[in-house]
């Protein structure tokens, strides 16, 4: 009797609430998508995630989209291609989600794309690499600063032959990412007539380097060019410091995966200097937009709850960026059709937290903002002196550049 | 008796493939395939884990080695002579089957154990050689443009579910005439007492190379049509890990006795995992996987069908 009392009077309460704001309220705008939250990918998947949860708040702080409530529907991948499918046909078929952002990395994400390609959807590329080029969706837009295929290595290649770099030794871990950083790497060299004096892939999980690097140092290279993933980055820094690279080489990094995140770069500390490597996002003051320092006043609170990257430069501005440009489309057509948004993504320039973002044709970047900069002056132990500027002077590319190039590499690494 | 159970399995293979089969015709929403193709595809993995690991208790962790040959197999064939999906399914299984052959020679001799060890390399070396292989897109992965689909199918996934559950009939029904032969009272003895089966004459190399190769061959036959699942390959998803804990976790879970234990442990987990992957969706749906299998170790270690006949033994001419 008194349970029915109780149900009755929460039910009459739950009614008249809900009558009151249903008239003013919509349902919300659902934005679906896979997130590594498991296995490899795990550590950028949510912090890129977190990223893009800082934009739903602030766009619900700001009355949402259309009027209506912005709310993420995400579902975790592990990391793995087999997953992804089945997720993101429930994201369509049973959850009806109104947008699709794809998930963080290539293999999670490569799956996906002849399916969002038959169903003519919107999908906002999420720091996967050249997903696009085979499938050839016109509705695809990556929010990574990669920019056209060659222009990572071309750009690391190009500040290695102004400092007098002739010849190349490229090392790639046997991993999708790295390798096809490598492919990339070879072609431009060859257009450059730089040639290849060393070329070797490493099996992933690879701990010793000692062997690899010799073999590396005997080969005399005046750049170095280096594709590696986060656990294999720490051993060859490591493995080069024991042994030395030789007076000859000019620049060492590139494409080294891993020395972007927070706990990496703690965890190596001096080793890093003199290391240019590719990053995305750094605190260096070319790099500031409308938006950028509120976002990461909010991120570095919130990070420490969510346990993810406490500096998330590489990859959380990027998730925020993703929502920013859903947000300008949706506001300029005025509507949520897939086809419509994708025309205004393709024809404008969207303002964002990382800067101004303009499509071309393949839904990459027009020009790539991937920088290559050089770790300055680390010290071991201390992930807050990242958060200074001059740590890593960006020396590419000319329009965010904050110092010049240090060279030799054993003279940078002092 | 036989025959009348024979009947009975038979008919419910038919009712089983004409429901598949309406389902596809039927249902209009695409999720259910998705989801579906892979709880069939853990079904046909299962129980062709099965018949090594269950019925000889050779504990095969290389269920991701076979999984991966299977997948390459179809993604070099494909891109090499554009070959229809059943080509790719026939290939991946002869590979398989070479693939048992060869392994099974090189490793059976040595027990428990040892052999575990011996597959678990078996994956490392064959993920590392499709690494390098170039052709097939080696580490960087290679995306596949599928072939236009054929009636009386309308969408292509459709069609992989009802393929797939073809595979499943397939392993099971190879799976139950294993069971009811002489090479499943060979297994059986051989499991229980490998020297005394010897000794009173059961020819036990043969019989595990004979399990070995059917097992591989259906593993990689289940793996070959994720190529066209994916459109997409690459080594790290093909010789996921994941595939064979899940394999050997099912067949664990079900029972392995009986060929109808792998199917309830595939179902069972096959379907909670995806069910988790699309609402808690967090490292908790790895966890579950553990504790289901530990519960079963220590509440139930005769798995579903242990549970279900308590005193239930492995009888010739069992159950349908």
């Amino acid at each position: 009797m008194k349970r029915r009392t109780f149900l009755g009077g929460a039910m009459a309460v739950a009614v008249v609430g809900q009558g009151s704001r249903a008239l003013a309220q919509q349902p919300p705008i659902k934005i679906g998508m896979s997130m590594p939250q498991t296995g490899g990918l795990a550590g950028g998947g949510k912090a890129s995630l977190l990223g893009i949860e800082i934009w739903r708040d602030d766009i619900n702080a700001k009355g949402g989209l259309l009027g209506r409530k912005v709310e993420l529907v995400v579902y975790d991948d592990k990391s793995s291609a087999s997953e992804t499918p089945a997720i993101y046909s429930k994201l369509v078929d049973v959850d009806k989600v109104d947008l699709l952002f794809a998930p963080y990395a290539t293999v999670p994400t490569a799956p996906i794309m002849p399916f969002v390609k038959q169903r003519g959807l919107l999908l906002m590329g999420n720091f996967s690499f050249q997903v696009n080029s085979k499938v050839g969706h016109d509705m695809w837009f990556n929010n990574a600063p990669w920019g056209p295929a060659d222009s990572w290595a071309a750009s690391f290649i190009d500040l290695a032959q102004k400092a007098g770099g002739k010849n190349m030794a490229l090392l790639a871990a046997d991993q999708e990412f790295a390798q096809n950083l490598a492919l990339t790497a070879r072609d431009v060299a060859k257009k450059r007539n730089v040639p290849v004096v060393f070329d070797q892939s490493y099996p992933p999980n690879t701990v010793e380097f000692a062997s690899i690097i010799r073999g590396l140092k005997a080969a005399k290279p005046d750049i170095v060019y280096v594709a590696s993933y986060p656990p294999d980055s720490a051993g060859i820094l490591r493995a080069v410091n024991e042994i030395g690279i030789g007076d000859d080489v000019k620049v060492f990094g590139g494409g080294m995966v891993g020395l972007q995140f927070a706990a990496v770069m703690g965890n190596l500390g001096s080793l890093l200097n003199g290391v240019v490597n590719y990053n995305t996002w750094l605190p260096e003051p070319s790099m500031y937009h409308a938006g950028t320092k509120e976002f990461f006043e909010v991120y570095t609170k919130r990070a420490v709850e969510a346990k993810v990257d406490p500096l998330g430069y590489y990859l959380a501005p990027y998730g925020y960026a993703m929502g920013q440009m859903i947000d300008a489309a949706v506001n300029a057509t005025k509507s949520l059709d897939q086809k419509g948004l994708a025309k205004y993504l393709r024809e404008n320039e969207h303002k964002t937290i990382v800067g101004p973002i303009a499509f071309s044709a393949d839904g990459e970047w027009k020009e790539s903002a991937t920088v290559q900069a050089q770790f300055r002056g680390v010290v071991d132990k201390d992930i807050e002196q990242f958060r200074k500027p001059g740590k890593q002077v960006i020396l590419y590319p000319d329009k965010l550049k904050t110092g010049t190039l240090v060279s030799p590499f054993e003279a940078a690494r002092k | 008796m036989k025959h009348r159970h024979s009947i009975v399995f038979w008919a419910g293979v038919a009712i089983f493939l004409a429901a598949v089969l309406s389902m596809t015709q039927i249902v209009r929403n695409e999720y259910p395939f998705f989801a579906g193709y892979v709880i069939l595809q853990f079904i046909a993995l299962a129980v062709a884990w099965s018949i090594l690991g269950g019925y000889a208790g050779y504990v095969n962790f290389g269920t991701n080695a076979f999984f991966g040959v299977g997948v390459y197999t179809a993604v070099a064939l494909f891109k090499a002579t554009g070959a229809p999906l059943v080509v790719q399914i026939a290939a991946a299984a002869a590979v398989g089957l070479a693939l048992g052959f060869g392994v099974g020679l090189l490793t059976l001799r040595m027990r428990g154990i040892f052999f575990s060890i011996a597959t678990i390399a078996l994956a490392i070396i064959i993920e590392t050689c499709v690494m390098n292989w170039r052709f097939v897109g080696g580490a960087a992965g290679i995306q596949i443009q599928r072939p236009p689909v054929m009636a009386p199918f309308d969408s292509y996934v459709k069609m992989l579910f009802f393929v797939q559950a073809v595979l499943v009939v397939i392993a099971v029904s190879t799976a139950r005439y294993i069971q009811n032969s002489r090479i499943g009272r060979g297994l059986q003895a051989l499991r229980d007492d490998e020297l005394a089966a010897e000794c009173t004459g059961v020819p036990t190399l043969k019989l595990k190379l004979v399990a070995c190769m059917i097992s591989g061959a259906l593993i990689s036959a289940a793996g070959a049509p994720a190529a066209m699942y994916l459109q997409y390959a690459d080594p790290s998803s093909a010789f996921n890990l994941s595939y064979s804990v899940s394999a050997l976790a099912m067949a664990l879970i079900g029972g392995t006795a009986h060929w109808i234990g792998p199917v309830l442990g595939a179902i069972l987990l096959g379907s909670t995992q995806q069910l988790l992957a699309v609402t808690i969706s967090s490292e908790v749906n790895v966890l579950v996987l553990g504790i289901m299998l530990v519960l079963f170790v220590v509440g139930a270690p005769k798995g579903i069908i242990g549970l279900l006949r308590p005193r239930y033994r492995l009888r010739a001419g069992g159950k349908p």
